[in-house]
This record gives structure tokens, C-alpha cells and sequence, in this order.
């Protein structure tokens, strides 16, 4: 209640402390890599809808000269529908520039020869053919919203302490997301659910793992100081980011709330009121990029 | 061994006084002695779905000798807080459990209540939880046990839940079951009593005894119930007491941490 009051003085007094000082690493930035839900659209019905400004912002990022990625922990789909999904809102996106996180599980469970009981939308399980699931030594969580019953998670759960050393798959650690009906819980509640029942530290795949960003910097062939990255969540988007050497930007649309500009332990380089007006400040700024 | 003004007996129901639907051989009778000495008693244990009238009817068909409100557990204590903050309720709790918040006033809630509750614990409904938190309303967790056991094997129990919607809201829920310090405090509330004048009896090294001497309190821990070889050297500091079962540590009582002598066995 209280946040809420205070929020319209703070928020004009980070702007204009952001627009006066301390901006100057924009002109460096040769990379942006953008979260999609809650940046470039809104989930709900019938798959939500884009935010307005940013279906231009996006095509102005791209003809600028700018390496332009896009990472989603987006769980529900399968990366090709998902970015279908989007080119019918009217996003010219293609499915190559699109990081996500299953096909990268996919790889590690391959590699690890690991075979997972799943616990992941139904949108989802196409990424997961011809993986073999049969008597399962892992489990792997994504956002499987209406499927996180208790009849589900004690599956899961059973399968975990079923097992000598347990072993938990996280897709993305997120807290929540917005709906266009409002806020809901997402896959990092139910990872912390497990972590708990079963006593283990879940190994996340996708932001804001470390190893997730590492192979999108990979892909664009620029150094992190060079890219910047611009989210809705401060912790996994910006936080995740900073972390990897990236800088962060915290779009002011989607899940975000006044409270996070006073965070106790990540600060984003700079919060913008949407896409379009980070967009609008990075090209302005970029010596790369038009004027 | 100091000798204690001893005031109050606290005792953990199953496990301790019974193993499901046996009683622990002499514990009746162990209970009689116990009320013929000057201690009040009282029954504590962590329950999120049997309201106090059904333990309280298991035990009186297994002849133990007490009243119903002797009874005192995880969610009397809930509905304590709830009462002391004046605040309504979004309850997580199984029908069963409902009775013990007869009155408790429920609509347009501000505040939420977790316990086990497989039936609630859907999406939709956790959802609505996670709103109410992330607008301010208290989270108050009936207990924080991992899992239990159930006839077909392990099953989640509450502290997932409580542990997914306090990563959810970045809040700590306050438990209010054992072992948690108020827990125990709360069950001497009302009996002009301080925890060094209190002894607990349970058969749970970590809820029972630890928490209790946590609280001030002296712990006898039994062989009995979920008890496993080794369990009383996990807690630090050790049990006052480990012993083989309640009859035990009745003796144990009466015949070490009371002024004079009660009894003769």
C-alpha cells in the first residue's frame, strides 16, 4: 500500500538521475540480448498481447547494426511455436536468435546420459522426443503451471528421494510473472519446493545461470561488457546478467514492481519505462548505431 | 540432579502415548500416576488435519484419562495468533481441520494460513495464496515438516509449500507448530508456569526436545514412535533424558524433579 503511494516520486527521480550521470557505458554496447515476456508482450489469453512501442523497437534494435538475441525462460511451448506465437503478434523474429531453455536440458541430459521423469507443461513435451524416459534418475521442473498439483509435485517428489544422490532440474528459477489477469507463480516456487522436500540444491538451466548466458554471448561473438541485457525481473534478467559481466537494464512493463528500484541487492544499471525507451536510449547513445 | 519446582508435564501424543491405534503398553496407567502428583499436563503435538476433538476421542477409546481441553496443538496455536492479530484467514487447511476455527471470521482475508492440505494445493488456489502475501498479509505456516509417511509411501508435507511461497514472496513465514520456541510457550500460556518449571515428554529428538530446551524447557526423549538409535546424540544440547518409553519418564519424574517423592516405583 505504501509502496504504491511513494512509487511515482521515485520512479521520476531514478529517470532523471539515469538521464543525468553514470550512462555513459551505453556508447559501448555493440549487443542487446531481450527478455520476451513482460518486454516484448504480455501472456494471457489467447497468448497475450505485445506491448505497445515494442514490436517497433525491437525491428529499429535490429536494422541498427546491433547483435540482437532474445533469451526466454518461457517453459510452456516449444521454442518453434513460442516464436510463432510472436511473429503473429507481429514480431519479425527468428527461431535461431531465440534462446531457450529445454533444448539446452536437452543437450546436458544427453551428455550426462541422464534419464528425467519430467514435470513440465504439455506445450512442452516435444522438446523432450526421443529422450529416453523410462525408469527415471532425475527430475526436471518447468513451468507446468495447472500440472503443479500435489498429486504431481509428490511424483516428482518420490522420484527424488527414490534416488542415492538426488538430482533436480530447474527450467529458469523465476518467482513469478504477470498474466494479463494478474500475477502467477512460477517454476522457482516449485523448484524451491523440492529443494526442500528432498533436501538438494536444484542445477538451474536457463537465466540466470551463468552457462546459459555463456552461450549466447558465444552466439553473437561479443564480449560481455559489450551487451547488454533488458528484462522485467531484476533478479534473474538483470541480476543474472550483472553477473556475467553483462549490463542490465530493468524495463518498467511486465512483472515489475516499484519495490524492486529499492532491491537490497541488485541494482539495475539502468531502469527504462519500456522497450521502447531503452531502445530509444541505447540507439541515441551507441556510436555503432543510427542517430 | 537439581531438584526443579516442577508445574507442568507436556506430552506429545503420538509416538509417544501411542503408535496409531495402540496405546504404548502402560502409558494409561503411567498418566494416572502422573495426574496424582502436583503437576498440571497438558498434550502438545503437531497436527495440520484432526481437529483436537478427534485426537482427543482416539485417545479416550485407548482409556487414557484426560479432557479435551488438555489438548493443545500446531492448530490451537494458529487460531491463538490469528485471535492475537485479529487478522482473517485464507485457511489451507484440510476439512477435518476446520473445526478447531469455528468463529474465525474468513472472507475478503488478509492474512493466510498453511498447512496440509493435498486437496488446496493447486495451482489456482496457491496463486491466490501467493497474492495475498505479495500485498502484505501475514504467512503463517502450521508447521514446516518436509514429509511424512503415508500406507503408500513418503508424501509431501506442509514446509514445501511454506518454503515455495516464502521464495515466492521474498517474506519468512511464521511457524507456529513445534519445535518453534512459541509453540511451547503458548502451550504454558495459561498455566501460571515458566518453561524451567516445565518438562516435555516426545519421541522426536529435533521437534520435541530440542525445541522444547530451546524454549527453556527440560526434554526426555522416548524409544518409541519415529525414535532411531543415535537420535538423542543429534541434538545439542543432549536430552535431559533418553528413555525406553512414556511409563519412564513418568518414573523419572516423579522420582527425580519433584520436591518430595510421589511415588514408589
Amino acid at each position: 500500500m505504501s509502496n504504491e503511494g511513494r512509487a511515482p516520486r521515485m520512479r521520476s527521480s531514478v529517470s532523471r538521475m539515469a538521464a543525468a550521470s553514470g550512462m555513459e557505458w551505453l556508447k559501448s554496447v555493440k549487443g542487446v540480448i531481450l527478455d520476451m515476456c513482460g518486454v516484448l508482450y504480455d501472456s494471457g489469453e489467447g497468448g497475450g498481447q505485445a506491448i505497445p512501442g515494442s514490436i517497433e523497437a525491437v525491428k529499429r534494435l535490429m536494422d541498427s547494426g546491433l547483435t540482437v538475441r532474445f533469451c526466454t525462460n518461457e517453459t510452456q511451448s516449444t521454442r518453434e511455436q513460442f516464436v510463432q506465437k510472436l511473429r503473429v503478434m507481429g514480431f519479425d523474429i527468428s527461431v535461431s536468435h531465440v534462446f531457450s531453455p529445454a533444448p539446452a536440458l536437452v543437450r546436458i541430459l544427453r551428455e550426462r546420459r541422464l534419464r528425467p521423469h519430467l514435470l513440465v507443461h504439455d506445450g512442452l513435451m516435444a522438446e523432450f522426443e526421443g529422450v529416453d524416459t523410462s525408469s527415471p534418475n532425475c527430475v526436471v521442473i518447468g513451468d507446468a503451471a495447472e500440472k503443479f498439483s500435489y498429486q504431481n509435485l509428490n511424483e516428482a517428489f518420490r522420484v527424488l528421494i527414490g534416488q542415492e544422490k538426488p538430482l533436480l532440474f530447474s527450467l529458469g528459477r523465476g518467482r513469478y510473472y504477470k498474466e494479463t489477469d494478474g500475477l502467477k507463480l512460477d517454476v522457482g516456487v516449485f523448484m524451491t519446493a523440492l529443494e526442500y522436500a528432498g533436501d538438494v540444491q536444484a542445477e538451474v538451466v536457463g537465466k540466470p545461470a551463468a552457462d546459459f548466458f555463456g552461450t549466447v554471448l558465444k552466439d553473437m561473438s561479443l564480449q560481455p561488457h559489450e551487451v547488454v541485457m533488458i528484462g522485467d525481473d531484476l533478479v534473474n534478467d538483470v541480476g543474472g546478467a550483472q553477473s556475467c559481466g553483462m549490463k542490465g537494464i530493468q524495463v518498467r512493463t511486465g512483472k515489475y514492481r516499484p519495490s524492486d528500484e529499492q532491491h537490497a541487492s541488485v541494482r539495475a544499471d539502468a531502469y527504462m519505462d519500456d522497450l521502447a525507451a531503452a531502445a530509444h536510449a541505447i540507439l541515441t547513445s551507441s556510436p555503432t548505431t543510427e542517430r | 540432579m537439581s531438584l526443579r519446582s516442577l508445574k507442568a508435564v507436556l506430552v506429545d501424543l503420538s509416538g509417544t502415548l501411542h503408535v496409531e491405534d495402540a496405546a504404548v503398553p502402560g502409558a494409561q496407567e503411567a498418566l494416572t500416576r502422573l495426574r496424582q502428583s502436583p503437576v498440571a499436563v497438558k498434550f502438545v503435538t503437531n497436527t495440520t488435519k484432526e481437529c483436537k476433538r478427534t485426537l482427543f476421542e482416539r485417545l479416550r477409546r485407548l482409556n487414557f484419562d484426560l479432557q479435551e481441553r488438555e489438548i493443545f496443538t500446531s492448530l490451537t496455536a494458529a487460531r491463538n495468533l490469528l485471535e492475537q492479530s485479529a487478522v482473517r484467514p485464507l485457511l489451507l487447511v484440510e476439512d477435518s481441520a476446520r473445526e478447531d476455527f469455528t468463529g474465525i471470521e474468513t472472507s475478503d482475508p488478509n492474512a493466510v494460513v498453511i498447512g496440509l492440505a493435498p486437496d488446496h494445493f493447486n495451482y489456482q488456489t496457491l496463486n491466490k495464496a501467493f497474492r495475498l502475501v505479495l500485498d502484505g498479509a501475514p504467512l503463517i505456516a502450521i508447521h514446516k515438516a518436509r514429509y511424512y509417511k503415508r500406507k503408500d509411501g513418503l508424501a509431501l508435507g506442509p514446509g514445501p509449500f511454506v518454503a515455495g511461497l516464502e521464495y515466492a514472496t521474498d517474506t519468512r513465514a511464521t511457524v507456529v507448530g513445534k519445535p518453534e520456541k512459541a509453540f511451547f510457550l503458548e502451550a504454558l500460556r495459561d498455566l501460571d508456569c515458566s518453561p524451567e518449571e516445565a518438562v516435555m515428554i516426545g519421541d522426536d529428538a529435533r521437534d520435541d526436545v530440542a525445541g522444547a530446551q530451546n524454549a527453556g524447557m527440560l526434554g526426555i526423549l522416548v524409544k518409541t514412535g519415529k525414535y532411531r538409535a543415535g537420535d538423542e546424540g543429534k541434538i545439542d544440547p543432549p536430552p535431559h533424558l533418553t528413555c525406553d518409553s512414556f511409563p519412564d519418564a513418568v518414573n523419572h519424574i516423579l522420582d527425580h524433579l519433584l520436591g518430595s517423592k510421589q511415588s514408589e516405583n
